[in-house]
């Protein structure tokens, strides 16, 4: 009879330990903690990296949102991670899973993912796909930044260079700059496909001041 | 009386026969120190050998499988617990103005935001926990201007800032995040590109 009562306190137990989370068990209520926790065992089962699920849960927290919307906004997150991990592989590391699952959220494809982890390798590809959600959220079509970062990637661009289009496209923007087209030049500049006159020339769709007697750009980025 | 002489004479002959001293072997300590140190050594022979020798051990098959199931509970609650944290987040704020070395693989950002009628001003976001108590902001000497040096890892971070502790307000300086799960939108901020 002992031994049995110690077994139903260990099964009992063992789980329930290994789902706690300090900072949940802090910040929410008990129901919706209890659905976090399922949420993220269910991750980890899964090979998921559960960071960014309790980084949600704790944003929504202190954000005042329902249970409901929380418990929403997790699923949502555990599918592009699910899907991240799909594109990526079961060795990917959970930070270019993550990365991929933010980009899958800002309207990259699993299969886009899947091509550019193929042509990176070992160069990782967190670096590009902070820079791919980056310029979506700057307003250029997530089409068009899949592209951009997908031929950078085949023209062997390193994290450097799309740091250097980050840059680019955020000077172009401020100077009223299309967030498209914009990216589009930077990214063939950057992979060489534009001769280097154009670096210095005015950002996309912009045009050329009128003040300027001999035509020249005055607005360099 | 002649019985007692002779009872007497008896006793000091014993009395000097016993006071005479005895002359020991020279090896005799040896011998004896030699004897208890055995005596030692077969003491922990015993011990070693009830640790070391097969022996019958009743178990019944209910215990057996509490036995088992309790090792494989703690191994797994022991794996859980060892398990690296993925991006281990930052928890402490910088003072404005002092130089602080950031570690490999993170990168030392100012935030700012210029909010004058504020009395207080934080930054939240997924470099720490999204609690407003860890990062506040320090206000410069006029202006209404706030700021803050926050070591961040490489990548892609979320972040906003919470002014006078209830209101929500995204960077007006930096792209907002694309989705928004709670009403008040995010603002992004990719860092690590630069030194790589």
């Amino acid at each position: 009879m002992r031994y049995l009562l110690f077994f139903a306190i260990l099964v009992a137990a063992a789980p329930g330990l290994a789902a706690q989370d300090p900072r949940l068990e802090a910040r929410l209520d008990p129901t919706t903690r209890a659905v976090v926790a399922a949420l993220v065992d269910s991750a980890r089962a899964e090979g998921l990296p559960t960071e960014p699920i309790v980084d949600k849960a704790l944003e929504g927290t202190t954000k005042r949102a329902s249970s409901d919307r929380i418990v929403a906004a997790l699923r949502t997150l555990s599918t592009d991670l699910r899907l991240a991990r799909g594109a990526l592989g079961r060795t990917a590391p959970d930070g270019d899973v993550i990365a991929g699952a933010s980009a899958i959220r800002a309207g990259a494809s699993p299969e886009t993912l899947e091509r550019i982890n193929g042509v990176r390798g070992k160069a990782g590809i967190s670096v590009p796909l902070a820079v791919f959600a980056d310029l979506v959220a700057r307003g250029v079509p997530a089409d068009t930044a899949s592209t951009v970062i997908l031929h950078l990637a085949e023209g062997g661009a390193s994290d450097a260079d799309y740091a250097g289009l980050e840059r680019s496209v955020t000077r172009d923007i401020g100077a009223g700059a299309p967030p498209g087209a914009s990216a589009a030049i930077r990214a063939r500049v950057t992979t060489g496909d534009v001769g280097a006159a154009t670096q210095g020339g005015p950002p996309p769709g912009v045009p050329v001041s009128p003040k300027d007697p001999k035509g020249k750009p005055s607005n360099r980025p | 009386m002649h019985d007692d002489d002779q009872h007497d004479e008896l006793i000091t002959r014993i009395a000097d026969e016993l006071r005479t001293p005895v002359a020991l072997d020279p090896g005799f300590d040896a011998r004896v120190m030699a004897q208890v140190r055995r005596s030692a050594r077969a003491r922990w022979r015993l011990a070693l050998r009830w640790w070391t020798e097969p022996r019958p051990l009743r178990v019944s098959p209910l215990g057996g499988l509490a036995c088992a199931a309790g090792v494989a509970a703690l191994f797994v609650v022991g794996l859980v617990s060892l398990r690296p944290a993925s991006p281990s987040p930052i928890h402490e704020a910088v003072t404005p103005g002092k130089v602080i070395a950031a570690e490999p693989g993170t990168e030392m950002v100012q935030f700012v935001l210029v909010a004058p009628q504020a009395s207080t001003v934080s930054v939240v976001g997924d470099f720490n926990d999204w609690d407003p108590s860890r990062t506040p902001l320090q206000a410069e000497a006029a202006g209404g201007v706030w700021s803050v040096n926050v070591p961040l890892r490489s990548g892609q971070h979320q972040y906003a800032f919470v002014v006078n502790g209830k209101e929500w307000r995204p960077d007006p300086t930096a792209p907002r995040a694309v989705t928004d799960d709670f009403g008040s939108p995010n603002s992004v901020i990719v860092v690590g590109s630069k030194s790589t």
